[in-house]
């Protein structure tokens, strides 16, 4: 996606506008992120709150061309799910503690939007081949860093970076050949 | 690397995912400075993945950003917009200072009126004991009047001596039936330090003077009228200045008026 340095600029000035049009850009795919952590819909959103208000509060320490606004905001979100992972209010949800992973949520969903379905992401990542799964799983949604993801899935860094760019070549094909 | 290793690599999809280390994220950072083109790329791949944790994740509720615009509103718009000016406290602190001064003008204002009244009641004391003082002594004078003219007082004359004070005279208003007298002493000199008049009751034969009482306080004494009582049967007045306190006898080379009383 490119990258709305206009409004990134603006909302570090204190433009709320430009904050909320950064919300509705940036919502979904972080939402997605929390719930793949959490797989709590009422926790999700109380860290999704939590994440843009510290976005708000925190904007000027992100700077235009240190790396991807969206790998930014990435690394918040997933601290603050794996945060909550530790509270007293996650652990008293024994379902949380199952070990879905984003293809079984994408799975399990049965009433996904129109615009996602003609994605056909679902379809694809059911088909997706197991080690791909893995790879988006613990890079993208989990945050491992390349050396720990070599070593949870005991394979070399050169191994894991090819696997990466081979799996997500296909999901791009996937995504792009089917955007309206 | 070339633009092209660099795509086949890997470290674009690292990059993105936020996994790569420090000098790898530098070195994907130097690469795009060389092929901007490389921005494209890196774009396809966010995409792709924010694509698919959108499918995980399904519709973001209404409620969120309600919630979060409770709890950003205010908390920095306010330092960063420029201070508005506020009139209305502006105009209150003017208020207040108007206010303030005029209050602090009354004030001086209340002070000087209040030292004005104070100065003008002294004034009006002292006037008033003026008029109270001359109220007395015009009771007194004419009293005195009213006294020396009635049929009960006799005028007695006396001329100033020509040898001591020729310019001198004294009257004595004279009360036979009460034996008192007033003596009004205008025509006299003031006496010298030290010295005071005496007044004598004269029998003539043979002469036998009585003192009847000094003219003391002559210079204060401003209507120089000075009464004496107890006066034994005169044939005539005679007025002497003697030393301080009178003497026995008068002094007869300081006699200044003496004067005889009609039979």
């Amino acid at each position: 996606m490119t990258q709305p340095n206009h409004l990134i600029e603006a909302m570090q000035q204190g433009n709320e506008k430009a904050f909320s049009s950064i919300y509705q850009m940036y919502s979904g795919a972080i939402q997605g992120v929390i719930y793949t952590i959490l797989k709590d819909t009422d926790l999700t959103q109380e860290v999704l709150q939590d994440v843009f208000v510290k976005v708000w509060n925190n904007s000027q320490s992100y700077t235009i061309g240190k790396g991807r606004f969206y790998t930014w905001l990435l690394n918040i979100a997933r601290n603050a799910a794996i945060d909550k992972t530790r509270s007293k209010d996650y652990k008293n949800h024994s379902k949380n503690l199952s070990t879905e992973n984003f293809v079984d949520i994408l799975s399990g969903h049965d009433n996904l939007s129109r615009r996602m379905d003609a994605l056909g992401i679902k379809k694809f990542v059911e088909a997706l081949k197991p080690i791909c799964v893995q790879i988006i799983d613990l890079l993208y949604f989990k945050g491992f860093t390349q050396s720990e993801a070599a070593k949870e899935l005991n394979s070399p860094l050169g191994t894991i970076k090819t696997r990466a760019r081979n799996c997500i070549s296909e999901l791009r094909s996937q995504v792009l050949e089917n955007t309206v | 690397m070339t633009k092209e290793e660099i795509i086949a690599s890997g470290l674009l999809e690292l990059y993105v995912t936020g996994s790569l280390p420090q000098e790898d994220i530098a070195l994907v950072e130097a690469a795009i400075t060389s092929h901007p083109d490389l921005v494209s790329e890196i774009e396809q791949i966010e995409k792709a993945l924010m694509e698919l944790s959108e499918a995980t994740g399904g519709q973001v509720s209404d409620t969120v950003w309600t919630e979060i615009q409770n709890r950003t509103e205010g908390v920095r718009t306010l330092s960063q917009t420029p201070p508005k000016r506020n009139w209305s406290s502006l105009s209150g602190w003017a208020a207040a200072i108007l206010c303030f001064l005029g209050l602090f003008w009354m004030m001086k204002n209340n002070n000087d009126l209040k030292e004005q009244l104070r100065y003008s009641d002294a004034q009006n004391r002292s006037l008033k004991e003026q008029v109270d003082i001359q109220g007395v002594e015009l009771a007194e004078t004419t009293e005195l009047l009213e006294m020396v003219r009635s049929r009960d007082f006799k005028a007695v004359t006396l001329p100033g001596n020509v040898a001591v004070s020729p310019e001198s005279y004294v009257t004595v208003y004279y009360n036979e039936t009460q034996d008192i007298a007033y003596i009004d002493a205008k025509g006299l000199p003031t006496p010298p330090e030290g010295k005071v008049y005496q007044v004598w009751s004269l029998k003539m034969e043979p002469l036998t003077p009585s003192s009847i009482g000094l003219l003391s306080d002559f210079e204060g004494t401003d209507s120089k009228f000075f009464k004496v009582e107890n006066i034994p049967t005169p044939e005539a007045f005679g007025i002497t200045l003697e030393p301080e306190g009178g003497s026995e006898s008068p002094t007869l080379d300081q006699l200044y008026a003496l004067g005889t009383v009609a039979p």
